[in-house]
């Protein structure tokens, strides 16, 4: 079995996903091609096998997002750049549970590594933030996601990973 | 198909000499009977000329890809099919992200601050090194 990840195609198989989690399924067979092509919200990357190259096995999705230095606390703004904050967001990630526990959740969070790397050095960036299930922290964390603090207790964790720290894992 | 390129000792004498190289491929019984309907099919003679066109058509799909653009073939009922190769997506461009508003409460902006703010970024994990590696 060769696992590739590549760019979100009209034709991939989509329909028998499963990855237990019915908002993530959904929004793979409903949503990320038309979020993708018409409404330019997030670009997801999917992972085939190369024997059967459009049935999806497990996804995520990227897009950009900033946050006005405005926005920020006025006594935590010294310090920050005069600018906006440029961010990558890992709004989901997702595997099938048929091909759980092989290493496909490594694979997928590497590639988008890679490029958010390549956004950062083509448009400037300076994390990626994702919304993790809370199940998923400990998942995260040992990629190095820290937990950002102050969201509702029982969403979501947001979590930040700084791109130096990716950079410097590429140079190890 | 695997390509083994032979490599003669260049002779000062040659130097000057158009270099050519020579192939030598492995085919399993399948792949070979596929070359040669191929060349049947495409009225190729000679093995040099078969590679030299697959070289083409495969340098042109290279950079087509490598510009962002999808190779499709289209039916005359107007059908459309994807080219989906997975070699071909390693030179395709991926930085165009979309971009989006994320709503944030004021105490996750000071986090966030905090964390942007910090003069070294944290050391890689062994799992971040690892995954880079991969």
């Amino acid at each position: 079995m060769a696992i590739v990840i590549r760019r979100l195609e009209e034709h991939d198989e989509v329909k028998r996903f499963d990855c237990g989690d019915e908002p993530l399924n959904h929004y793979l067979k409903l949503h990320a091609w038309g979020n993708q092509t018409k409404s330019s919200i997030g670009v997801s990357y999917v992972a085939v096998d190369d024997l059967a190259p459009r049935a999806v096995i497990g996804y995520f999705t990227l897009a950009m997002a900033s946050v006005p230095r405005g926005a920020f606390p006025k006594k935590h703004v010294r310090g920050l750049p005069p600018y906006e904050l440029p961010l990558i967001l890992l709004a989901r990630l997702a595997v099938d549970r048929r091909f759980a526990g092989r290493g496909l959740g490594h694979a997928l969070i590497s590639e988008a590594f890679r490029i958010s790397l390549r956004v950062a050095d083509e448009v400037g960036c300076r994390c990626i933030i994702t919304d993790a299930y809370r199940e998923r922290v400990v998942w995260y964390a040992r990629y190095g996601f820290v937990a950002i603090e102050g969201g509702a207790p029982n969403g979501p964790q947001r979590m930040f990973l700084d791109l130096r720290t990716v950079r410097a894992a590429l140079e190890r | 198909m695997a390509l083994k390129t032979k490599r003669k000792p260049i002779e000062p004498t040659t130097i000057n000499r158009a270099r050519k190289a020579k192939f030598q491929a492995d085919l399993a019984l399948a792949e070979n009977r596929a070359v040669r309907r191929l060349k049947e099919e495409l009225q190729l003679s000679s093995n040099t000329d078969f590679l030299s066109d697959a070289v083409a058509l495969f340098q042109w799909a290279v950079s087509e890809r490598k510009l962002g653009r999808r190779i499709i073939s289209e039916s005359v009922g107007g059908e459309r099919n994807v080219l989906v190769f997975p070699r071909l997506e390693r030179v395709a461009p991926d930085t165009s992200l979309p971009r989006v508003q994320i709503q944030w409460t004021e105490r996750e902006l000071q986090s966030l601050a905090k964390l942007t703010t910090a003069g070294e970024a944290n050391h890689p994990t062994e799992a971040l090194i690892r995954a880079m590696r991969d």
